[in-house]
């Protein structure tokens, strides 16, 4: 996992499919986001770490459109969120692998797939495509409940990719998966972008970071940094990210120790 | 596109329900045991009570046997002879649910005084019993009453006039009765707890949050869950319905076609009823709590198991705020007094009512921002 073997992608003159600008979100007296502000870039791995309670899951919220930011914007795909017209080119994978256990991986795949308004050979051709790409092709009709924590999560992935997405939006994909699958699914995220898929993920797991192009390091609602791995190397002075966002957070609030 | 999502989510869940044997078996045939169980139960529950009459001398030994003879078959109690001291004893041993003691100078009061005051001992813990035993009561002193209108030392022949029936008819059984109830209480307990469960289960499973992020909308959501179970809710009431009229032969007069139309409204309240109360349940064991709030009152006020009438004023008022109520009304419209539309389209006005309510309430739980 060398910071070296990850490109970040040319740039491009295109609008960036999302831009989250000085947002402020407030649970009655609590501030879970404090004046947030980055873009992401089309194709690319963005990953918000931080540790729990950072805020992470507000920001993936506000990023899907389950609520609304106190102030700040959100655009994502060139819509202000909340807009459920972006809905159907995001795709979306939690920790907990969120399927109907006692129906097949075919019949969950299919269900979400027609949820996005996909019609019969379409569906097929998805399934197949998806299930192919996690490798769980020979047990499409296994129930889930017989399935492996790991195939779960595989399958959950299947689900947030059966329609296309243009945006990803992961919240702790790899939380509990074994360090094989782990990996096997930054492979799987490095071939989404290389097809143009831009993917946000939020992680605690620091040695995860290294496989992004570009990190937000999220502490108690506020951005320290915004940079690529390299980036974060250099100007914080460490080559292990733990102590990077140590020293990060240190020269945030240089009392808090 | 909207039809199609619907589609989709009508045949998951219809897919979820095939797999889960245990709640097929509860939705079918958990009606139809307990059915079969409440048939014997009812045509026991209520022995005739037995009044016993406890004369004193001849005359009124005459008048005990007249009325025994005369009346034993139509008053809907048992009536029996017994000395005073046996009815004290019998009564005391629950065999007999009230004594008429008659004073120990009856006859001799009747010629001199013109009057003698009859004694009504009643075994009081079964007041609907005791209010039984009052009106027999009443009617054999307005019938000795009668005979004693004749100056004739020897009382007049007792007659009676032939029953009559208001509702139902001689072979009307306790089941009759209850069978609209019945189908639309376990229409709605049944359709409300499965509802409840498989909506918590998305909101647990995480696939709540995975529908509210796809296009699907709040009101698809809960119109996919209506079809999904108006299905299952409709199956069920047919497999209680044909149980119900060819196994427990209960007598259904009117239209089996607006029994469908008021249970699909009764239906669509309690899938939304579901809904709403999932939003407040943190797992499935919580959902079994809102069983005493939001069923437990409908099952005692709608009357099932007490007649409205018979309510206190305030719990009278209170069933007429609850949907089963208006349900009861409208089935037992149908199913004994074999009514149609003409008669029970308030009742389904109030329950469609009722169903939108819920409907408001539900949708307000699915609010993206409180998933």
């Amino acid at each position: 996992m060398a910071s070296s073997s990850v490109q970040s992608p040319t740039t491009t003159a295109v609008v960036p499919p999302i831009r989250v600008e000085q947002v402020v979100k407030t649970f009655g007296r609590l501030r879970a986001l404090d004046d947030v502000s980055f873009q992401v870039q089309a194709g690319e791995t963005f990953g918000i770490i931080g540790p729990n309670g950072s805020g992470k899951t507000t920001l993936i919220r506000l990023l899907l459109g389950l609520g609304r930011a106190t102030s700040g914007h959100v655009f994502v795909l060139g819509h202000e969120m909340p807009a459920r017209s972006v809905a159907i080119q995001i795709g979306y994978m939690t920790q907990a692998s969120a399927l109907y256990t006692e129906l097949s991986v075919r019949e969950n795949l299919a269900f979400f797939a027609r949820l996005y308004g996909l019609t019969g050979a379409q569906v097929r051709q998805r399934i197949e495509e998806t299930l192919a790409l996690v490798n769980l092709s020979d047990r499409v009709d296994s129930p889930v409940q017989t399935l492996s924590g790991g195939m779960r999560q595989r399958v959950s992935l299947a689900i947030a990719l059966i329609h296309q997405p243009r945006l990803l939006v992961l919240d702790e994909p790899t939380v509990g998966i074994d360090p094989e699958l782990r990996h096997a699914f930054w492979d799987y995220f490095a071939r989404l972008n290389r097809e143009g898929v831009t993917i946000v993920v939020s992680t605690h797991h620091l040695d995860e970071a290294a496989r992004c192009h570009r990190l937000a390091l999220l502490r108690m609602g506020t951005l320290l940094a915004v940079d690529t791995p390299a980036g974060l190397r250099q100007s914080s002075g460490e080559q292990d990210f733990e102590r990077a966002f140590l020293v990060f957070a240190q020269r945030h609030e240089p009392l808090a120790q | 596109m909207i039809y199609r999502r619907l589609t989709a989510l009508a045949t998951r869940i219809t897919q979820q329900f095939l797999r889960d044997r245990r709640t097929l078996a509860l939705l079918f045939l958990g009606p139809l045991f307990i059915l079969t169980l409440l048939t014997p139960i009812l045509s026991n529950s209520a022995p005739p009570a037995t009044l016993a009459l406890a004369p004193s001398d001849t005359l009124s030994a005459t008048f005990a046997q007249q009325l025994t003879s005369h009346l034993s078959s139509s008053v809907g109690i048992a009536l029996r002879i017994v000395t005073p001291a046996q009815g004290t004893r019998l009564l005391h041993s629950g065999d007999i649910a009230g004594v008429l003691i008659f004073p120990s100078d009856f006859a001799q009061q009747v010629q001199s005084a013109h009057r003698a005051t009859l004694q009504l001992q009643v075994d009081g813990s079964n007041p609907a019993i005791v209010k039984e035993l009052q009106g027999v009561t009443a009617l054999l002193v307005g019938e000795m009453n009668q005979a004693l209108l004749t100056p004739a030392s020897a009382p007049a022949q007792l007659t009676l006039a032939p029953l009559r029936y208001f509702t139902g008819g001689p072979n009307f059984t306790p089941t009759d009765a209850l069978a609209p109830y019945l189908i639309g209480f376990f229409g709605y307990f049944l359709i409300f707890l499965l509802t409840a469960v498989a909506f918590q289960r998305e909101r647990t499973l995480g696939t709540m949050v995975r529908l509210v992020v796809s296009p699907l909308r709040r009101t698809e959501l809960v119109l996919g869950y209506l079809i999904g179970f108006l299905r299952f809710a409709l199956a069920q009431a047919l497999v209680v319905l044909l149980y119900v009229l060819f196994v427990l032969q209960v007598h259904v007069r009117g239209n089996v076609g607006w029994l469908f139309v008021v249970l699909v409204v009764l239906t669509v309240g309690a899938v939304n009823l579901g809904i709403f109360t999932s939003a407040f349940a943190r797992n499935e064991t919580e959902i079994g709590q809102f069983i005493p709030l939001f069923i437990v009152p409908q099952l005692l006020l709608s009357g099932l198991l007490f007649p409205i009438k018979t309510l206190p004023v305030v719990l009278h008022q209170l069933a007429y705020l609850l949907p089963l109520t208006y349900a009861n009304f409208a089935l037992k419209d149908i199913m004994i007094n074999g009514n149609g539309i003409a008669t029970i389209w308030p009742d389904l006005l109030v329950l469609l009512g009722w169903a939108l309510l819920l409907a408001g309430a539900a949708a307000i739980t699915l609010r993206r921002e409180r998933i």
